[in-house]
Formats: structure tokens, sequence, C-alpha cells
């Protein structure tokens, strides 16, 4: 009799247990469901499983890999909660920047800048050139990125052999086609430049660096507040000459009024505006991301694929309300010297 | 009690419940035992918590389930820490184990994860771009000179034209030296705020002096007068006794970086090549001469450029002097500033050696019998050539670079005319005196009038008469119209601007 | 009895919830190496510590493939035929079979290539069975253990398993003729059929004389943060993607051709293997199969591997401390690669590198012509070396047989 009632008991116990089990499914269930689940699970994973695909070391990596992931997460939900609520871009971004800086404080965050320098065979001086600018561009803070451009040849180039031992991050890009014109070639080049940024979707404000450009440092500095488009006012000297030219914006202060007029002999329409490739630089977006400049997606036109160039030209020719002078103080400082020999 | 028995063997496969051995019968008879209920509690919080989990989990799975379910099959797939392990209904993915060891190579198309969040991380680019400096720093610690000595840089300067792009260069290349420098800059004429303030963006350790005397105009006395100044850097370093190697870094040179590596390993005097890049004056008549004079047959890459240097034999040991052949250009030489013909180097130029410093010191003990004093050259207005004028012997001097058949600095002398203008310091302040009407929007359209012959060096497009920020807002109004209408149409937009200004 | 149910249910839970924990156990455990200083078993000599013998079959099992398309000598899976000509004037070779420990048959089953220059398996199987067939009937060796002190190079991408697609390898699964025999193969997959249990795992074949010719000075300073150049979609074979390297290729180039630290491109410049040695990390990720040359490229010139192929088996795991030299990265997680390779320590960069810097590393990746000591050679026949003394067990009473020589698709039994 003892025995059965205790298995009766037990029976109930039994069920009892049952049913806080079932319960505490039911909440794990839902729990599971819960809106911000995607981003938590997410967490527990990827805490979970980094430490063993990248752990051999010794222990304070893992600890400081484990501590980035979270933080890694965290903005991770900063950002999605963000997007859900408002589809604003720009914000959550600037949000997790903010985090990140908090994160690493000692930092100093700054915008990409590309140069873009082509490089002809004609120009005998090519080397010796290309050797300046690097020690310039070396001396630049980063990050920057440096696509230098040239024919390909068979045998290791000289170009190459420079650039690898500035210790300067570049890309060497190359093309095939021949060209008689200098001027188209160079062109070319550059086109070949910007289809590279176009083809990749970088980021940064894009400058085109002749090899006979001579900087100041200060004006990389000035490039990198530029939003949309900037430009400068640049010195041209030849060997042997009295006259200095100067082409550029006149301001106030960085506001783009007007514009020094340079030698202009029979200028007719048809010829193309007149302005130095060195004396305007650009945020690359414009390229692969003409929405976002409120303008239809003229890049991606097959007429323009090929002339990058001409889009930008145009571009930074139409858009002085957007222009930026350089530097802030009235643009009156020259920074650039085209020394042509 | 079959199925209490398995309950407890699952126990016992959990290493969890490992410590729980009290056997069961005894459990479940002394029920009221406190230990018992204490050990049954637990056990029941235990699988509540189990069940917890287990719920979670299998409400993910159904969440994924029907989540993977609903997106095409296209390349992207939104990221999911899950994914790859799940299967997806999309594609047939199939377990294929050896042996069932819990293997997870999955055959089949997977997701291509793509991350939501915006990148490149900026913080990141940062932090690997330290990363790259502290590798490259450790490169040319492991690899790089040991126990570098200071590099002692001389460069003659003077106010003109082309002196802020000129020494620019040069700054920029001593800027780049990773070792302990210190930049000698003698100025002809005295010194300048505007050399002092050019040289102070250097951030290196700079000894500005100025030079009683202005430079000529004549490329021969100049030459000479550098030569002067140079000597003076040298008294500067005896006086100081600055320990290191002495460079002669001109603001007509331009430098392989290498260049610094290589003078270190000088014992007394270092001779290095030059490549002379001969230049012909104006950039319409020809550029520059290479190609027709003696180069180094031994690197035939280089031969275009002639070189100035040590010529050395076969074993590597110094036999003469690869000099550039004036001959061609005696002619065509030219002898002013701004003169439009070929600027010639001197026999051997200063930039192509390098001394010990301590050549110059006084008093200094082990100093070798074949150098002369500093005071003793010079002294009598004899033309002082090159270092080697230093020197009793000049089979002493150490040829670097491969024995000079590596091309490690260039000259070129290229200066502006004379008399040309320059705003000062490069800052444009806008002149007064305009006499060029207007001219407002850019590159576009064709200016009204031109500015014909009249060498100005900067014209300002802007009426004289209205105040810049006034035009200026005018200005933009009209050019936003002229966005609208057609930008291609220049001239009517000329003259729609002009009316609406004038 | 009702309580059944609830056992059996919560039985169940348990189960589910101990399958789901199960993978995760399972990647915790770290891979197994035999000897924690590299540079010593890298060091060893093989002479004097096995003995190898040679069969000698009819060229047409070698010479004359070779003859037929010479490209083989240059493709990746060259091993084959370099291992077969270092071994005929190696010092471990002995004329007198009975003295041998390992036997070997020079047979180059991957040597059928495409006129595109990829290899063709599907006559290997038929081979193989041949000139199985023919050593078993000629020499008394194989008989004796059904050729468990044999070895085979099968360098090729699912290795015996003889078929280029992954599913249909696995289908096939290792030859069964091969069952007992040691293989030396390219590939590693951990838990893999077509990973033989005891397989010596070597490093694809790349031109050691022309990766020498393109060495630069160790000065050079290393501006490339990552490094990586190939197929990121293979849109002949996989349109849609996804198959090709589980989509991690894929997601390499989706996640970072916008950021400036990557420099990957499908363009393959003439300066490849000068831009490696001056890259800090070189991308490793698995392709078709789970190794890839950029991984011997990748330790001859000094950049840190950043292997992304989960669970694979390296090349001399036992002998090369791939933990220290290289990263290791989830294809789950490449999405991330960023942060993670910009939150490993400097100090640790640098150990890596200087661990990399060791010549016998880079030595051990190499197939030199002629061999030199420590050379990847040497490491086969360390790798064999060390599985001595064979068992007892392996040798066969009279009369057992082990080995079906029926099994296999019909079509691996037609006669070659």
């Amino acid at each position: 009799m003892v025995s059965l009632e205790r298995s009766k008991k037990k029976a109930h116990l039994w069920k009892k247990a049952a049913l806080h089990f079932l319960l505490c499914f039911v909440m794990g269930f839902f729990t599971g469901f819960a809106p911000t689940s995607k981003a938590s699970i997410f967490s527990g994973q990827a805490t979970m499983s980094l430490s063993p695909t990248y752990s051999p070391q010794a222990q304070p990596v893992e600890a400081f890999h484990q501590e980035k992931m979270q933080s890694f997460n965290r903005s991770l939900l900063v950002e999605t909660e963000q997007a859900e609520e408002e589809h604003n871009h720009k914000a959550s971004k600037e949000m997790i920047l903010e985090e990140e800086k908090e994160e690493v404080e000692e930092l100093d965050i700054r915008r990409l800048v590309i140069i873009i320098t082509p490089t002809s065979t004609r120009n005998k001086l090519r080397g010796v050139l290309l050797r300046r600018l690097a020690s310039t561009l070396k001396l630049v803070a980063q990050p920057l990125l440096w696509i230098v451009v040239e024919q390909q040849s068979k045998e290791e180039s000289e170009v190459s052999e420079i650039l690898r031992k500035t210790g300067i991050m570049y890309r060497h890009v190359v093309f095939k086609e021949n060209f008689t014109d200098a001027g188209s070639e160079m062109d070319h080049q550059r086109n070949i430049a910007l289809n590279h940024i176009e083809h990749h979707r970088l980021s940064g404000i894009v400058h085109f660096a002749g090899l006979s450009n001579i900087y100041d440092l200060g004006f990389f500095e000035g490039i990198r507040a530029i939003e949309g488009f900037g430009t400068w006012p640049i010195a041209k000297l030849s060997a042997n000459k009295q006259k200095v030219v100067i082409e550029g914006p006149i301001c106030d202060s960085s506001e783009v009024l007007g514009w020094h007029l340079k030698k202009m002999n029979n200028l007719t329409d048809a010829t193309p505006p007149p302005l130095h490739i060195s004396s305007f630089a650009f945020n690359s977006s414009i390229l692969w991301d003409p929405e976002r400049w409120g303008r239809t997606s003229s890049v991606q036109d097959s007429s323009q694929a090929c002339n990058s160039l001409g889009f930008v030209r145009k571009e930074v020719l139409e858009e002085e309300a957007k222009l930026k002078g350089i530097p802030t103080e009235d643009c009156s400082k020259v920074l650039l010297w085209d020394l042509k020999i | 009690m079959k199925q209490l028995t398995a309950l407890q063997q699952q126990g016992r496969r959990s290493n969890s419940f490992r410590s729980a051995s009290s056997p069961l019968d005894a459990t479940v008879d002394g029920a009221i035992k406190s230990p018992a209920t204490v050990f049954w509690l637990l056990l029941h919080g235990l699988c509540c918590l189990i069940s917890l989990v287990l719920g979670f989990r299998f409400s993910r799975l159904v969440f994924f389930l029907l989540f993977s379910a609903s997106p095409s099959p296209s390349t992207t797939t939104i990221y999911s820490a899950l994914r790859t392990t799940l299967p997806t209904s999309t594609a047939p993915e199939r377990n294929a184990s050896a042996g069932g060891g819990g293997s997870r190579v999955v055959v089949g198309r997977h997701g291509i994860l793509i991350r939501p969040w915006p990148h490149p991380d900026p913080a990141e680019v940062m932090k690997a771009h330290r990363i790259i400096e502290r590798v490259q720093a450790e490169q040319r610690s492991q690899y790089g000179v040991k126990n570098p000595k200071t590099v002692i840089a001389v460069t003659p300067t003077y106010v003109r034209t082309f002196q802020t792009l000129h020494l620019t260069g040069v700054m920029h290349s001593l800027m780049n030296v990773r070792y302990d420098l210190v930049w000698i800059v003698v100025e002809a004429g005295g010194t300048t705020n505007e050399t002092a303030s050019l040289i102070a963006k250097s951030g290196l350790k700079t000894i500005h002096i100025g030079f009683n005397g202005k430079m000529p105009i004549l490329w021969e006395d100049r030459h000479k007068l550098e030569s002067r100044m140079r000597l003076l850097a040298l008294r500067i370093v005896r006086e100081k006794k600055l320990d290191g190697i002495v460079m002669f870094a001109d603001d007509s040179n331009m430098h392989n970086l290498e260049l610094f590596d290589e003078i270190q390993n000088v014992k007394w005097v270092g001779a290095v090549s030059v490549g002379i890049l001969a230049h012909s004056g104006g950039s319409e008549e020809g550029g520059l001469l290479m190609g027709e004079s003696d180069a180094d047959e031994k690197d035939e890459k280089r031969s275009q450029i002639p070189v100035q240097g040590p010529a050395c034999n076969a074993s590597n040991n110094l036999v003469g002097w690869h000099t550039f052949d004036t001959q061609p250009f005696i002619e065509r030489s030219a002898r002013y500033i701004g003169d439009r013909a070929v600027v010639l180097p001197r026999k051997l130029e200063w930039a192509g050696f390098v001394l010990n410093s301590r050549l110059v010191w006084e008093d200094m003990e082990e100093k070798p019998d074949w150098v002369k004093e500093l005071d003793e050259i010079g002294k009598d207005g004899e033309e002082v050539e090159s270092p080697l004028s230093l020197l009793k012997d000049i089979s002493v001097v150490e040829p670097l670079g491969s024995c000079g058949r590596k091309v490690l600095l260039w000259w070129l002398r290229v200066e502006a005319r004379a008399d040309s203008k320059f705003p000062a310091r490069w800052i444009i302040d806008p002149p007064l005196d305009i006499t060029i009407p207007a001219k407002h929007t850019p590159w576009p359209d064709a200016p009204p009038e031109l500015p014909t012959s009249t060498e100005k060096v900067i014209t300002i497009p802007e009426n004289n008469e209205k105040r810049p920020t006034k035009s200026g807002s005018r200005r933009k109004r009209s050019s936003r119209s002229k966005r609208k209408h057609s930008p291609k149409v220049l001239d009517e937009h000329v003259s729609t601007k002009n009316a609406g200004d004038n | 009895m009702r309580n059944w149910r609830w056992v059996l249910a919560l039985l169940l839970y348990f189960s589910i919830f101990w399958r789901i924990e199960a993978f995760k156990f399972h990647r915790a455990q770290k891979t197994e190496r035999i000897s924690g200083s590299a540079g010593d078993v890298l060091e060893d000599d093989p002479v004097g510590r096995l003995k190898v013998f040679v069969y000698e079959l009819p060229s047409k099992y070698n010479k004359k493939i070779l003859q037929k398309d010479p490209r083989c000598l240059t493709h990746m899976f060259a091993a084959e035929i370099f291992m077969h000509r270092f071994l005929l004037s190696s010092p471990v070779r002995t004329l007198n079979p009975e003295e041998a420990d390992w036997f070997y048959t020079p047979v180059y089953t991957t040597c059928d290539l495409t006129p595109n220059g990829l290899p063709l398996p599907f006559k290997s199987p038929r081979m193989m069975r041949s000139a199985i067939q023919l050593i078993s009937s000629n020499w008394p060796y194989w008989n004796r253990s059904e050729g468990a002190d044999h070895f085979f190079i099968v360098p090729h991408d699912f290795g015996a398993c003889f078929h280029y697609l992954e599913e249909k390898a696995i289908e096939r699964g290792i030859l069964p003729l091969l069952q007992r025999a040691t293989l030396v193969q390219t590939f590693g997959q951990r838990n893999h059929v077509c990973l033989k249990d005891g397989a010596i795992i070597i490093p694809p074949y790349a031109p050691p004389q022309k990766m020498q010719a393109h060495l630069i000075s160790p000065t050079t300073p290393r501006s490339i943060f990552v490094y990586f150049r190939g197929l990121f979609y293979d849109v002949g074979n996989d349109p849609e993607g996804g198959y090709y390297a589980r989509g991690a290729r894929a997601a390499v180039w989706e996640n970072f051709k916008d950021n400036p630290l990557f420099d990957i491109s499908t363009e393959h410049p003439t300066t490849y293997y000068e831009d490696m040695q001056r890259a800090i990390f070189c991308l490793c990720p698995l392709g078709w199969a789970p190794w890839s040359p950029r991984l011997v490229e990748a330790v001859v010139f000094g950049c840190i591997p950043v292997i992304i192929a989960d669970d694979i088996v390296l090349p001399f795991a036992d002998a090369i401390p791939w933990e220290d030299i290289g990263v290791f990265v989830a294809e789950k997680d490449v999405p991330k690669l960023d942060s993670i390779l910009t939150s490993i320590p400097s100090e640790e960069i640098l150990r890596k590198q200087r661990i990399l810097a060791n010549p016998s590393m880079k030595q051990a990746m190499l197939f030199p012509q002629p061999a030199q000591p420590r050379d990847a050679f040497h490491q086969i026949l360390n790798g064999l070396a060390r599985k001595l003394p064979h068992d007892r067990s392996i040798y066969l009473r009279p009369g057992e047989k082990i080995l079906n020589w029926t099994a296999g698709p019909v079509g691996d039994l037609k006669p070659w």
C-alpha cells in the first residue's frame, strides 16, 4: 500500500517536474523569437567561435581579441537598431565611429587620400621624379593610397622597383594600349586609375599628382578636409622664364568666389576647359555612388565607362557650390608647384 | 525503475552529473532525507535550465528554417552565424562523414557572407597602418645599419623664385632619413625669414647661418661662392665638433633614399656617382641632354643619363673619375642665370662626396696625415673645386654605391630668370593694379578679353568696383542658373551673365 | 508506466542538445602535433632511418606519360614525378627488396591533362589498379601485407578518390586497393573520406627556381597589409557562386574590395612574387580543395599565411608549427577578417615573421632540383621513417585476404 501511494506520489512529482520543464522550454522558445535575438545569438556565437579558431597563441591575444569582438557586436547592435528605427545611414555610422574612437583614443582617424600618378616612358626623368614624389608622399600622414599607372612591360620595370623600396602603400596598375599622343596617354592612365577606384569602390579624396609637381606637406592635410570637391591655387613655373603663372580659385574663407586667370590664347568653345589636372581633388564616391551626390548614374553610362576623367572634370566645373577652396584661409597660399622641365 | 536507471545513465553520460554518485534506490527510498531532496531539487533546476536552453535553441532552429526559406537563392545572402552549419532549403547539402566522426564536410552551396555594417572601419585602417609601421621599423632595425652615425647635411641656398621648390625637395629627402641628422643651411646674403620659415617646417635639427655676399648672376661666380659657403659650413662643423658624416645636399639635387644608408659605410672620405641631368634651358627647345656623353657602360640601364663620379676597375679599386663631358655643350653653355642654354656641372660636384666630420676637426688625435687643415685651403683666393682639395692624396677616397655603378643622386640645375617675380612666401596678395576687366566663371566661358602679352603674374577676375562677397553671391546664382539651362551653350551664357553683372 | 513518455521526451531533449553542442566541442579540439619544437624535426636526416625499394615498372606507367605531356613537370601536382626521380638516386633507396622498410610504385596517375592544363583523373583508377596487379603478381611483397608497407604518391585534389568534383570523389571513396597503403597526398580535410588515416600531407609543387629568381632583399619594406591574387568566383564551373571555395573567396571580395588595406584582385601581375614579399598577410583561402599553392608561396616569401579553410589538414603538420606562423580564420568569420587581422598585436606579428624567416620552414615547402637537405622530399621520408617499425599485425597470415579486388565502380575494373 505504501509503495502504491508512494508511486502515485512519485507520478505526481514527475508530472510537476515535466510541467516545469515544459514551461521552461516554452519560455526559452519564445525568448528565441524576441526581436533582439539575432544580434544576441550572434554575439554569443562570435565570442565562442573566434577563440578556438585563432587561439594557439598566448592568453593576452585571446583576451584582446574577445574584447574587441564584443565591442564589435555592440556596435553592430547599435547599427541594426538604428537601421530599424530610421534609415539614416550616416547617423549610425557616426555612432559607431564615436564608439570606436572611445576604444582607440590614441588613434587619430583621418580620411583616406588617394593619389593618382601617371608615368610615361616618354619622360626621361621618370625614375628621378618618381623618387622625389615618393619621398614627399612617404611623409604624408596615413592613410594614403598611391595609384601609379604605367604601360605594361615585359621585363621588370624601373617603376615597380622604385615603388617597392618606398614603403608607401601603393597599387601599381598597368595597361597594354599603345599611344602616339602623350596627352591622350596620360588621360588614359588617369582613367585606368579611376576605373580601379570605381571597381574597388575605394572611398577617399582623389588627387592627380603629376611627376612634375612639388608639394608642401600642408597640402595633404588640406585636401583631407574636402567633402565633395576642392580646389586650390597652383603655381606653374618653367626653367629660365621670368613668368610665374598662378592658376586657381579666389576665395573668401573657403568659399570659391572667382578664379585667377590662366593664360589663354585662342580659346574657343570647342576646346576643353583649361582646368589644370592637379588643381582639384574630389571625393571618390562620386565615381561609384553618384546618387549620393544627387545625380543620375552617369558614370555607369556606357559612354562614361571609359572616360571617368571627363566625367570628373565636368562634375568639378558644375559643382561650384560644393567646391571648397584650399587652404581655408582664403586659399591664398600656394602649396603646390608644377615645374615643367 | 527501468526508466529511472536509464535517466541515471543519461546523467552519467553528461559530465556535469558525474558527481551525483549516490545509488538510485537510496534516493527513491529516502525521499524525505535532506541531501537527496537537495539533489533532486538541483536536478530539477538543472533540467529546467536545460529545457529553457533547448527551447531557445529550438526556436532559433525554427526561426532559421523559416528565415532561410524565404529569400530567393541569390548569390548574396544576409550574414548569419548559423548559416553554414544549418541546412538551407535553397541548395542540396550533404553530410559526408568518414566513419561518423562528426565531420563538418559540407558539400553543396553555401551562402556568401556579407556583413551589414559599414566598412572599412577607419579606426582599423589606422591600426593596420600602425602595424605596418611597426613591421617596417623592425625590418630596419634587423637589417639596417648598426650604430649609425649622425648625418650632417650642408645646403647652400638663397631666396629666389625656385628656392621653395628646390629646397622643399631636398628637405623631404632629409626628412625621410632614419638616422640622426643635422641640417646646416647656409644662406647667401644673410638669413631671411623666408628661408627660416621654410626649413622650420622640416622639424629637423637645423643650423641656419647667413653668408656675407649676394649670389652672383654668373654661373661661374656662383659655383665659387657656393664652395665658400660650404667651407663656412665645414668651419661650423669644426667649431661645434659635430660628429658624423658630412654630405653636401644641394638644393639642385634629387636623392635616392638609399644614399643615406650607403654613406654610413664611409670611414673618411667617400665618393658617389651623380646623375647629371643637363638641362638646355627653355622647355620648348629640347629639355634634357642625355645619351650623348660618356656613360657607365657597365650599367646599360643608366646609360641614358651621364654620370659623374668614381670609376673603378674590375677588382673594385678606384682608378679615376667619370666626368661630364662638357665639350659638346661648351658653345651652348649657360653663362648667367636664366640664360637659355645648357647649365653645366663643375668638374666634380661637391654633392658627390661625403666626409667623416672628424677630418675637419682641430687637434684630432688619430687624424690621418693625408688631410689638409681647413684653414689652409682657399686662403689665397684659390678656388676650391671640390672636397678633393682637402686631401693631399686622392687615392684614399672610398668609392660608394657598388663602386660608383649605382647612381644614388641626381643633379639638375634649373632656375627661373634672375629677375622673375613671385609672391613673397607664395602667399597670393591680390595686387591692386588690376587692369583686366571682370571675369567670373571659371573655365567654361571664354573671356571676353584676353590677357595679351602683358606679362602679368597674377590677374584677378573680380570686378574691382564691386565688393568680393557681393559679386560672389551673385555669381553663384548665375552659375546655378547656368546649370539649369545648359552648360554647353557657353556663348549665350557669357552674354547673359555679363548683362547681369554690368 | 506513464513516466516512460516523460523520460523518453527528456532523453530526446538531451540528445538534441548534445548534438548541437557536439560540433562546438569538436571545434575546440586543437590540431594535434607530434613534436613541439618544429625546427628539430625539420632538421632530421632520413638517411639511415629507412630503406625504400622502388619497383621497376614498364615506362608506360611513368616516363611515357610524361613524354606525352611535359606540362606535368610544371603543374601543381608535379611532386609525383619529382619524388620518383628523387628516390631513384636517393641514398635511402635499396635494391634489395628483402631489407626494404617501404615499397614505392612509380606511377604518374595525375599526369593526364586537359588542353587547359587541368588534370583529368578518369583513367587513374584503372592505371593504379593495373600497376598494383603487376607488382602483386611479379613480386611477393604486396601480397605479404596487401600494401600496408607500400606508399603511393597521389597528389591530386582529392587524392586517391580520383575525381575532381568533391561530391563524386566522396561517392567514390578511396580506391579499394589502396585502403591498406600509406598515401602521400596534397589534399587535406579533416574527417574526409578522401583523406586516409596516416596519410602524409605534402605541399603542392611550386617552381623553386622561378621563386628563387624573384627573391628580393629582406630590407624591402612591407607595405601591403593583406595581399591576394586569384579567383573570387569560378564563373565557369560555378556561375551562381557559393559552391566554389564554399563561398569564402566570394565573401572576401564582397567585403573587402573597398578596403584600401586589402590588395586583392583577380589579375596576376608580373610582380606577384615580389608583392608577396612586401605584404604582411597573404590570404590562403580554400578553392575547390582546402589547400592552395599560396600556402607554399607565403611561407617561402615570409608573408604570414591567413588560412581560410575550415578543418584543413596542413602539409607536414607534425613538423611545421602552422599555428605559430599562420593565422587561422574560420570560413564564417571572413566578414570580420579586417578586425581579426588588425587586432593581432604587432609583437605577435613580428614573432610569426621571425619564425617564418627560418630557412628550414621554406625548404620543407619546396621540391628543388636536385634535391637539397631538409626539402620536401626529405620531409616525406621523415614522415615515412616516423611510421617505422611496422606493426607486426600488418603482415597477413598465409592465405589471408582482406582487400576485395572486385570492389568499386565497374568502370574502374576495366583493364588499362
